[in-house]
């Protein structure tokens, strides 16, 4: 953005002041509207009717005897049934388990794996590819992948640990209901960690070169010197990375469904497979239809805050 | 690949034959009689007469009628012996041989995924004209009223064609809305190499579900591989095929279905003899440790390459398994293959186990055939004669038999009797241990809730109970509530 | 984008030293940590059906074998004809709605960032909430839609859906470039005579390659690798894409896990060089649109 034209705006046909009414705004930029009206138009239609259609199923009762069209109208015993039932606790300690872990871990991970790559070496290029990898591989694959490694009779994990002598019998990764949870946040970890290291990768072009080289001359340390001038320069860019982690987490249905399908005994079910379940696998329609109303609000929660980060980004550059 | 004790199998098949066809008020089938099954039975009415299916189906609908037909059924895959294949190529290829002017769709799903789509398909009207479906789905859907009446005399048939039980599975609220394609019943399968290495008679299975967990624990603690093949999956249907035998033998059950005039009105899941059942399912995965550890996520299609690679003792199963493994063997290369040779040449077939008291029960499982109603049809319209033929042509005894030829057995009695059956009976040996297991049979409970109970449930059940998040107590009184809740219309 | 060099300061030297090996054993850790799954998948996919069933596993399959991969690959096969359709339709999905993606969001991002009309705060934001919606939700009421648009069991439904999910982060990826690109350029064609569509085609445009092709990427591997929509809207076997053909085939019947795992391999290697290939575009287009100075 420069001084002479100051903040970008496209010339109009005639220029007009705030005063006029939103309705002829709008009318002055109806071109304007063509530029996105596909985008529109695409969303509205995909999202719209059905966030709509769900909420209003979440009302009504599906029992197996009858069609959807006839369905009972309960009012909220969907929500009542839902919120006192046991598996509903044990899923939602799951799903915060789940998506804190995994974010957080997958974060760290690829914050470290960004800063170890900064410097140049020989061969960093490869090792940079090679890391990416598991983000691009298809979650199918991988599921299938590490199912097999976890294998409770034939996974070469449970070898390696028996012929290390770690262990003396073939742990059970994967049909425990203890182990398991663990064992599918190691896959997604395996992921989603290269997505952070992008992301902190390209933020770290951005950190200014002086103030590092300041602060050496000064004598601070590699740590003093990452926390205090490294560290605070990409918080922007943490923030939203975490946050898209999260809601990325938080809607991972691939691993635990192929995995496990959220066995054994609802250890590893989460909220989007528990309702997948509900509603594909046990025809309860309208309870499905409530829980995912539960998992709007929650996601407009995180929402909140997503979007607020990111205007700050946006109102951070526009007043600069 | 031998018969084993069936003098035994039948003293106690015609006792409950008589029971089961007590059922069925109407006068027995005319030149069939139930009654009288036997190995011996079936060999003297085979290949007694000769049927043409062309002039049968031409009966019922003209042989040069036009129209369009869709049509979704349980296919076959990777996984199933050659040979069916092969009928079931020859079979459309007769269809439209015989009526040329049919434009027929089929379309192959999975047995998981079959449920599914076509649930999804009527959610939003996009169903097929008509469908074959495993004998647990029927019920669901026509009592929703997405199934037409359909009867076996509306295809020129009769009811007392087809077996009891069978017609049971297609009727809701006295009405039929289907016709069975055929019906199986699944039979013991042990390696008897694994038997005599391990100190046990290879020629004797476990009589008993007792007896079965003490072979077990012999086998994985004289060999140190997994006795017997359980599976405890969810949303799988191998689990309750699997484990129900063992549930009716005890002598419990999710309702009194194993009774001869079940009412589906008491919840059986927390009598103690369920539990003792669900004890046995204990003592193998976790006190002995006999089983693979991977049961909770196993379903059969986990077991068979254990079983041919010489890793598994005992298992349930098809008929067809003797030919996949025949396939399996055939695919594999250098030293597997002879691994794989040694496990078939030691394959055999018996009945399945008994309960403590005698009681032998399995699954009586299989296929209908059903015409949906128009208004959930893609396009909205049902060629009736069009799915007639079709339906006449399947059900037919010459093709009820060759779809059925590897791993079941025709759905229409009269496919007995056809040369073929003879041909079937002479090629495939075993053929007779599991034919004389259809009277022992169980339908499922004909109500809609039972696709959740069986396939969610139940295997809920043994998941919570083997991993010991409950106690075997509290897992099946779990499991028994939440099936009175189910059936009550609530509950999450 | 230059690497910080190292001077030499001897008295925090042994801290350096410490510093730069514990990141020489974590990226060591990290490569073993994402290597050898891939790895051990490779293994597998060339051992034999029972070999691959042994305890302790094989660490080099005795018998190696490319067995598997011929079943797939060869069109004689049933496997590999169905293996192979597959592939055909997971590529043409793919590529449509890559195109359709680039297609719709660059005006879009252009419009977010250049233009002030009312509502566009607002319409950003919303564009940008898709994305936190979980695709299981929007399962049974997007196929009665797919259903009333007449598009079920069409590679359309697919496009259709696969575009609602590439269209947030590609937006938002091109108008932060294009907020970077200065106004200067489009203002000089303008007094030159052009319409504001022409600038926007023949000046801007080109100058945002590397957003575009980010875009794409994103768009192609997103619809590449997805499988609920797929697995619920596709019940006719000749249209499956690759994730479900394979989910069914391999589960259905007779586990074979060599297959598998040589079929996991198949299905990665389109978009792994796809990526490896272009991924410099990637990531300058996410240092320029996402990371704001």
């Amino acid at each position: 953005m420069t001084a002479l034209t100051g903040p970008a705006v496209a010339p109009r046909k005639t220029t007009r002041t705030r005063e006029p009414g939103t309705l002829q705004q709008m009318w002055t930029s109806r071109a304007d509207y063509l530029y996105v009206l596909p985008a529109i138009v695409v969303m509205l239609v995909v999202i719209a009717y059905p966030i709509y259609y769900t909420i209003e199923l979440s009302f009504f009762k599906t029992p197996p005897g009858l069609q959807l069209r006839d369905k009972i109208f309960v009012g909220t015993d969907n929500y009542t049934a839902i919120l006192t039932s046991d598996v509903f606790w044990r899923v939602t300690l799951n799903t915060a388990i789940w998506t804190f872990a995994s974010t957080l871990i997958a974060f760290v991970l690829g914050y470290g794996a960004a800063l170890a790559l900064h410097r140049d070496f020989a061969g960093r290029a490869v090792l940079r590819a090679i890391l990416i990898i598991p983000w691009v591989i298809s979650a199918v694959a991988a599921s299938y992948i590490w199912k097999w490694m976890y294998h409770s009779d034939f996974g070469v994990i449970g070898a390696v640990l028996v012929q290390l002598g770690l262990t003396d019998r073939q742990p059970n990764f994967i049909d425990n209901v203890h182990t398991v949870l663990p064992s599918l946040i190691v896959v997604n970890i395996w992921r989603e960690f290269p997505f952070a290291m992008i992301m902190v990768m390209a933020g770290l072009q951005t950190v200014p070169e002086q103030l590092l080289r300041a602060a050496k001359v000064d004598g601070a340390s590699a740590w003093q010197r990452f926390w205090h001038v490294t560290f605070p320069h990409l918080r922007g860019v943490s923030t939203v990375t975490i946050l898209l982690l999260a809601v990325a987490n938080f809607n991972s249905f691939i691993i635990p469904w192929i995995m496990t399908g959220g066995g054994p005994s609802n250890a590893s079910h989460i909220w989007i497979t528990h309702i997948y379940e509900l509603a594909f696998g046990r025809q309860r329609w309208g309870v499905a239809a409530a829980y995912s109303v539960l998992l709007f609000v929650i996601l407009m929660v995180l929402g909140y805050f997503y979007v607020r980060a990111l205007s700050g980004n946006e109102s951070r550059e526009q007043g600069a | 690949m031998r018969n084993y004790r069936l003098s035994r199998a039948l003293a106690h098949g015609a006792a409950v034959s008589a029971l089961v066809v007590s059922m069925n008020t109407a006068a027995i089938g005319q030149s069939v009689d139930i009654s009288q099954w036997s190995p011996e039975y079936v060999r003297s009415i085979a290949g007694t007469e000769e049927y043409d299916t062309a002039e049968q189906c031409g009966a019922v609908t003209p042989l040069d009628h036009e129209g369009d037909l869709s049509f979704w059924y349980q296919g076959v895959f990777e996984g199933d012996p050659d040979l069916l294949r092969q009928y079931y190529r020859d079979f459309f290829e007769a269809f439209r041989a015989t009526y040329p002017n049919i434009n027929l769709q089929e379309q192959a799903l999975t047995y998981n995924d079959l449920l599914d789509k076509f649930r999804t398909a009527l959610l939003g009207n996009a169903g097929p004209m008509v469908v074959r479906l495993q004998i647990l789905g029927g019920v669901e859907f026509a009592s929703k009223g997405y199934l037409q009446e359909l009867s076996p005399e509306d295809v020129g048939w009769s009811r007392d064609d087809f077996w009891p039980g069978a017609m049971k599975s297609v009727m809701w609220e006295g009405k039929t809305y289907g016709i069975p394609t055929n019906n199986e019943t699944m039979a013991f399968i042990w390696n008897a190499d694994i038997f005599e290495r391990a100190g046990l008679d290879p020629e004797t299975p476990p009589a008993t579900w007792d007896d079965v967990v003490a072979y077990s624990k012999q086998i994985h603690d004289e060999l140190g591989i997994a006795g017997y093949g359980l599976v405890a999956r969810k949303n799988a249907g191998n689990t309750p095929y699997r484990f129900m035998p063992q549930l009716w033998g005890y002598g419990g059950g999710v309702f009194d279905e194993a009774d001869p005039s079940p009412t589906y009105e008491e919840v059986r899941l927390d009598t103690p003899e369920s539990i003792r059942a669900l004890q046995a399912s204990y003592d193998m995965y976790v006190k002995d440790q006999s089983v693979p550890v991977s049961a909770l996520t196993n379903q059969q299609a986990d077991n068979q390459p254990l079983f041919l690679a010489g890793q598994l003792a005992m298992m349930i199963s098809h008929p067809s398994d003797y030919d996949v493994m025949l396939d399996l063997q055939a695919k594999a290369t250098g030293a597997d293959k002879d691994a794989a040779q040694v496990v078939i040449d030691n394959m055999r077939y018996g009945p399945i186990p008994t309960g403590p008291d005698g009681r032998r029960a399995v699954v009586f499982g299989g296929s209908n055939i059903h015409i949906l109603n128009p208004e959930y049809v893609e396009g909205g319209e049902v060629d009736q004669d069009a799915a007639k033929a079709l339906i006449c042509f399947w059900t037919s005894p010459e093709w009820s038999l060759k779809m059925a030829y590897a791993g079941s057995n025709p759905g229409n009695l009269n496919g007995f009797k056809t040369s073929w059956m003879k041909e079937r009976l002479d090629s495939i040996e075993f053929l007779d241990v599991t034919t004389s297991m259809l009277p022992y049979g169980v339908p499922f409970p004909t109500l809609p809730e039972t696709p959740e109970i069986m396939n969610i449930i139940i295997p809920d059940m043994l998941q919570n109970a083997l991993t010991g998040a409950m106690t075997v107590e509290e897992a099946a009184a779990d499991a028994a509530q939440k099936v009175r809740d189910v059936t009550d219309g609530g509950g999450l | 984008m230059t690497a910080t060099t190292e001077t030499t300061v001897p008295r925090s030297r042994r801290r350096i030293d410490g510093w730069r090996w514990a990141g020489r054993i974590f990226l060591v850790l990290m490569l073993l940590y994402t290597a050898v799954p891939m790895v051990w998948m490779l293994l597998t996919s060339i051992k034999s059906g029972f070999a691959a069933m042994q305890f302790p596993p094989q660490w080099w399959p005795t018998q190696p074998t490319l067995a598997s991969y011929q079943k797939l690959l060869d069109p004689q096969n049933s496997v590999g004809q169905d293996f192979l359709r597959f592939f055909w339709n997971s590529l043409f999905v793919s590529f449509c709605t890559t195109i359709l993606a680039v297609v719709v969001a660059v005006p879009a991002a252009y419009a977010f960032s250049r233009f002030r009309f009312p509502g566009r705060k607002f319409l950003f934001f919303s564009v940008l909430l898709r994305n936190m919606f979980p695709a299981v939700i929007f399962l049974v009421p997007l196929f009665i839609l797919m259903r009333v648009l007449g598009l079920v069991n069409t590679h359309g439904s697919l496009i259709l859906t696969y575009l609602t999910f590439g269209l947030p982060l590609a937006i938002w990826l091109l108008k932060g470039f294009y907020d970077n690109i200065p106004i200067q350029l489009e203002q000089a064609a303008r007094i030159d005579g052009a319409t504001r569509f022409q600038a926007f085609l023949l000046i801007v445009t080109p100058l945002s390659v590397p957003g575009i092709i980010a875009t794409a990427i994103y768009s192609f591997i997103g619809a590449w690798n997805e499988y609920i929509y797929a697995a619920t809207f596709i019940t006719k076997n000749d249209q499956l894409t690759l994730p479900v053909g394979i989910q069914r085939f391999f589960s259905e019947n007779t586990t074979d896990f060599p297959g598998l795992m040589a079929a996991s391999f198949m299905m990665s290697v389109p978009v792994v060089v796809l990526f490896l290939v272009l991924q410099k575009y990637f990531v300058r287009a996410l240092t320029e649109g996402a990371v704001k100075h």
